[in-house]
């Protein structure tokens, strides 16, 4: 078996006398989509804080292709191929969508060239057309003009994968991407994940179980920071743990 | 009023790909063509007046590189002063010490204003906000109080360096090879009318570069810009310095004309006397600061025969304020587009402000 794209092990995070995650060990193969899942609170967002470098792990590594990246800056991070989307939207309020993606598709991680300060902006134009191929892969080549702010609920929610997909990342971490979403635009992102997944890593965070149990190939299933159960959706769906966590019983 | 069009981040960027328009760029060559017809009348109808005229050109140029980093990135500086005032020293004690020549202590101001800024940044920019500026204007006083105790002098054992309160008096005039008269007021003028137009270009350049558009990332939403691959805090420092560039050789082209610098150039209330000019004028319009400048140093110099001139001052920033958040950029932009619409505006701020404030 080839190596896993990600693997943490043992990886804790305290916040004071808070445990949020609690020895959580567990590997990403690449390719396909993988789910997590638990109760609110389970410490499914703080995981993807400790993958993205927002929190550096308080004990315990990950390793990203055999690499640790525990306690890496974020666009270090970035730098690796690891991105994430945000539960809630997280862009840019008065820039354009275009502008939004844009930001993404010209970021340069190898340092500054003088042509960053002195070149006119239209010069950007192959961060341009990449953002226009990834805004029309989202669905929202007709509306690239319009400032974020003014786009509709669902179309927020595409700018918002949009961004994490135009810097090409190798692992996509999506935190409910279908949150407060009617049926029409879940399946319309539903859609736009399994396109994702094509070319890239996939991890979800996802409350809706109809979703997670139809997309994913893995899923990890969290309670009180703790990983209680992993495997198939078959096999998780049987798992007498994770229907107590999910129950509430004991 | 093809200036008005120039520059306006909040309005144009967003949906167009073209801050700078033609018409932009038409009004700006008017405009300079305008001041550089106004210097020599200025200077033989009242000589005075081209006093006047260089200290608000010295005071845009420090508003402008204000405004690239507080309107453009986000950074609340309130220690501008300090870039400034350095710029100044650097020119007075070069001109005392070294050379009066304008084509090595102007180019050194810049660089003074890059160190200065780059160290003040590096320590600042991790805090955010209110902290940033408070951690600015705790630096700026450090320069000042540096200054005015002359504190380069005590530790290198000399009798003096920055002349402590009194400051450096009596400067000899720039020069140029030779070549150009500086101590001319008219020539100095023109220099410096010369230098602030370039320095408008080049910061519109810098704005519109994608250097420039990842600070309005910055500004917009700074922690995304980091999870989507952005050293944050480096381009923060980088966008500080380069500001600080711009505000040093303000404080270089005002120094020599007044041939005086004293630790006053490196005050707070410099700083909180820059911040009235940026929201005056409209904050991130790279130009309204600039006209925010020359509105202050005009009721100042109108004023100050009148004791408190500062009191009317305050009154004209908080009708501004009130009436036009966006300042006189966005008063001008407004009364170009739609006059009518213009005082529906005003309408709607005091109804806004009886509602949000009075109640």
């Amino acid at each position: 078996m080839s190596e896993p794209l990600l693997r943490t092990d043992s990886v804790t995070k305290r916040f004071g006398k808070l445990t949020a995650v609690s020895d959580v060990s567990l590997s990403i193969p690449e390719g396909g989509i993988s789910s997590i899942i638990g109760p609110n609170g389970a410490g499914k967002t703080t995981l993807f804080n400790l993958f993205t470098g927002k929190h550096a792990p308080t004990e315990g590594s990950i390793e990203f292709r055999g690499d640790p990246i525990g306690g890496l800056e974020p666009h270090e991070i970035v730098g690796r191929g690891i991105v994430r989307s945000f539960q809630i939207t997280n862009f840019f309020a008065e820039l354009s969508a275009l502008e939004n993606v844009r930001l993404a598709t010209q970021a340069d991680r190898t340092g500054f060239a003088p042509d960053d300060f002195l070149a006119h902006h239209a010069s950007l134009s192959e961060a341009t057309d990449e953002a226009e191929a990834v805004l029309e892969r989202i669905g929202l080549l007709d509306v690239a003009d319009r400032t974020a702010a003014n786009l509709a609920y669902g179309q927020r929610r595409h700018l918002e994968i949009g961004i994490a997909l135009a810097t090409g990342p190798d692992l996509l971490l999506m935190d409910e991407p279908t949150a407060g979403m009617g049926p029409e635009q879940t399946d319309a992102t539903v859609s736009l994940i399994e396109n994702i997944a094509e070319d890239a890593t996939v991890v979800l965070i996802e409350h809706d179980m109809e979703i997670v149990m139809n997309v994913s190939e893995r899923i990890a299933v969290m309670n009180n920071g703790e990983l209680i159960a992993r495997g198939t959706p078959d096999e998780i769906s049987r798992n007498e743990a994770v229907q107590r966590a999910y129950l509430g019983g004991e | 009023m093809g200036l008005l069009d120039a520059f306006d981040p909040r309005e144009a960027s967003p949906t167009t790909d073209g801050i700078l328009t033609n018409r932009g760029r038409f009004g700006i060559l008017a405009l300079i063509a305008a001041l550089a017809v106004l210097g020599p009348i200025a200077a033989s109808v009242r000589p005075f007046w081209l006093y006047l005229l260089v200290q608000i050109l010295a005071f845009a140029l420090l508003a402008l590189s204000l405004d690239f980093v507080f309107g453009y990135a986000g950074l609340l500086s309130f220690g501008h002063a300090a870039m400034f005032g350095a710029g100044g020293y650097a020119v007075a004690l070069l001109v005392t010490h070294v050379t009066p020549n304008a084509l090595v202590v102007l180019p050194a101001a810049v660089l003074t204003g890059v160190v200065v800024a780059a160290f003040i940044g590096w320590f600042s920019v991790r805090a955010r906000g209110i902290y940033f500026a408070m951690l600015t204007l705790a630096f700026a006083q450090i320069f000042y109080v540096a200054a005015f105790a002359d504190l380069p002098a005590s530790i290198l054992g000399v009798e003096t360096i920055t002349g402590g309160d009194n400051g450096l008096v009596g400067l000899a005039a720039l020069e140029a090879f030779g070549v150009v008269d500086l101590s001319s007021r008219l020539n100095y003028y023109f220099l410096t009318l010369a230098l602030v137009a370039l320095s408008l270009l080049a910061i519109v350049r810098i704005a519109n570069s994608p250097f420039g558009r990842v600070l309005q990332g910055v500004r917009e939403n700074e922690d995304r810009m980091a999870f989507i691959g952005y050293d944050v805090e480096r381009y923060k420092v980088i966008g500080f310095a380069i500001s600080g560039g711009f505000a040093g050789l303000a404080g270089g082209l005002y120094v020599p004309f007044q041939s005086l610098a004293q630790p006053q150039l490196l005050h707070w209330t410099l700083s909180g006397e820059l911040v009235v000019m940026l929201l005056l004028g409209g904050l991130g319009t790279l130009w309204g600061p600039m006209l925010g400048a020359g509105v202050v140093i005009l009721l100042e110099e109108q004023l100050s025969g009148f004791a408190a001139w500062e009191v009317i001052l305050g009154a004209v920033f908080v009708v501004v304020v009130v009436f036009a958040p966006q300042g006189l950029a966005g008063v001008l932009v407004s009364l170009r587009d739609d006059p009518k619409d213009a005082l529906g505006n005003v309408r709607d701020a005091l109804a806004n402000y009886r509602e949000k404030v009075l109640k």
